[in-house]
């Protein structure tokens, strides 16, 4: 009877362990709305927090056509190379974000808004879980 | 002659004092209206005004070096003559402005060679992410307020301002994909109105209403491509020439392709609809079974 009891409190114990670790598998992981954009090649390395563009936020205001035609945003994915140099100079975000369409530059945490380390590109359109990856990742899984 | 030479100087003082306080104001007014944007906070990584740490640096490189930046812009984030607020300055006013911030850390640049050192390296760019992007399963939890999805800061002051999506568009018909919103009826039905010009708020975009049907292999029905919902979102030079080329039979498209972020993926897949619908783009039936071309 004794060891039956002790037989149960441990698979109890093992229970929980395999509970806690299927917890932090399946905890939730980066996601955000559907066709956020994280821009992270400049910001977090010169000690900011990673840009995060919505595009259903801009969508409701204004066609593809304005940014990705007017404003100089190449559609691919990561073409872009964008600093707040060119910002400044009124080119892609600062066609509108000067203060006259949409509000200026001195309101910064509103786009850099992200948690550190986020990798840039397409988040809210995986599986639930899985971020973006680079290339490379992709290139390896599959050799 | 002594005393003529102390009356030069006092002249001198009296006259030449003023001058050199009124450019002095000058320059600071020079710097508020340019500079000051980045360099009193230190935005974008820009050196704060007197802070030695930052200006280390940027400083070692001589003042030729920093005239050089503040002039032409640096790839890291300075912009030439510190961008539209400076761009009525003149070269020398610039240089200084130069002066003027780099005699606040001046003990810094004691140690620094005078001449320009090396010329500015070409960074080389960031690996583009190339993800793979069915769609397959909605996530659990969609339109997440900015504080809860997962990407966001909530630390952030910021953050707390962002429009949740779930507000933006209330008004617009709900789907059960994507932003879980239907884009395309939504405009149809004159839900959402966006602008097709950044500043006209009447321009208008020219709609081409003309079907592409492509035929694929097996038994799945065919893909009716329609212009016209394409074009009231869209410009043609974003799509042609290059992601698809503007000829019959010149583009070959693949699921596979799709759905690591070519052709149609470089927007289904991310931000408009995804490919889990198949429907909605293999929408016609196939009417007749394959014909067997030539002789058995």
């Amino acid at each position: 009877m004794t060891t039956e009891k002790r037989k149960l409190k441990v698979l109890s114990k093992l229970w929980l362990l395999m509970l806690a670790i299927g917890m932090t598998l399946v905890a939730p992981m980066a996601r955000g709305e559907y066709g956020d954009v994280v821009l992270n090649k400049q910001a977090e390395k010169e000690g900011m927090r990673p840009v995060i563009f919505p595009h259903w936020f801009h969508r409701l205001r204004f066609t593809c056509n304005v940014c990705h035609n007017e404003n100089g945003f190449k559609m691919r994915a990561g073409s872009n190379d964008i600093t707040m140099a060119d910002i400044v100079d009124g080119k892609f975000c600062g066609m509108c974000h000067n203060n006259e369409i949409a509000w200026g530059l001195e309101y910064c945490h509103r786009c850099h808004s992200g948690l550190n380390g986020l990798a840039g590109g397409f988040y809210g359109s995986q599986a639930p879980g899985t971020g973006p990856q680079p290339m490379d990742a992709l290139q390896k899984r599959r050799h | 002659m002594e005393i003529k030479n102390i009356i030069t100087t006092i002249f001198l003082g009296v006259v030449l004092a003023p001058v050199a306080l009124a450019q002095q104001v000058e320059v600071k007014a020079a710097y508020d209206k340019a500079c000051a944007i980045c360099h009193m906070t230190g935005n974008g990584g820009a050196p704060r005004l007197g802070d030695p740490a930052a200006w280390k640096e940027p400083v070692s490189g001589g003042l030729g070096r920093l005239y050089k930046s503040a002039l032409e812009g640096t790839p890291k984030g300075m912009p030439a003559k510190g961008g539209v607020d400076g761009r009525s300055l003149t070269d020398n006013e610039v240089r200084a402005v130069v002066d003027f911030m780099v005699d606040k850390v001046r003990d810094v640049l004691k140690d620094a060679p005078e001449t320009a050192s090396s010329m500015a390296t070409a960074k080389p760019l960031a690996p583009i992410n190339f993800n793979f992007n069915r769609m397959l399963r909605q996530t659990a939890k969609r339109n997440l307020a900015p504080a809860d999805d997962g990407i966001h800061d909530p630390a952030n002051d910021g953050t707390a301002l962002l429009q949740p999506p779930l507000q933006g568009m209330a008004e617009l018909v709900r789907s059960n994909f994507g932003n879980n919103t239907d884009w395309v009826v939504s405009l149809e039905s004159k839900k959402v109105t966006p602008r097709w010009e950044r500043t006209n708020a009447m321009a208008e975009g020219i709609v081409m209403d003309l079907n592409i049907v492509r035929v694929p292999k097996g038994s799945m029905p065919n893909v009716v491509f329609p212009h016209k919902q394409h074009t009231e979102w869209l410009e043609c030079s974003n799509c042609h020439p290059a992601i698809f080329i503007p000829q019959k039979g010149a583009n070959q498209i693949s699921m596979p392709l799709i759905m690591l972020g070519q052709k149609c993926g470089v927007c289904h897949g991310k931000v408009a609809f995804p490919v889990s619908q198949c429907a909605k783009c293999h929408s016609q039936k196939k009417e007749l079974p394959p014909k067997v071309v030539g002789k058995l």
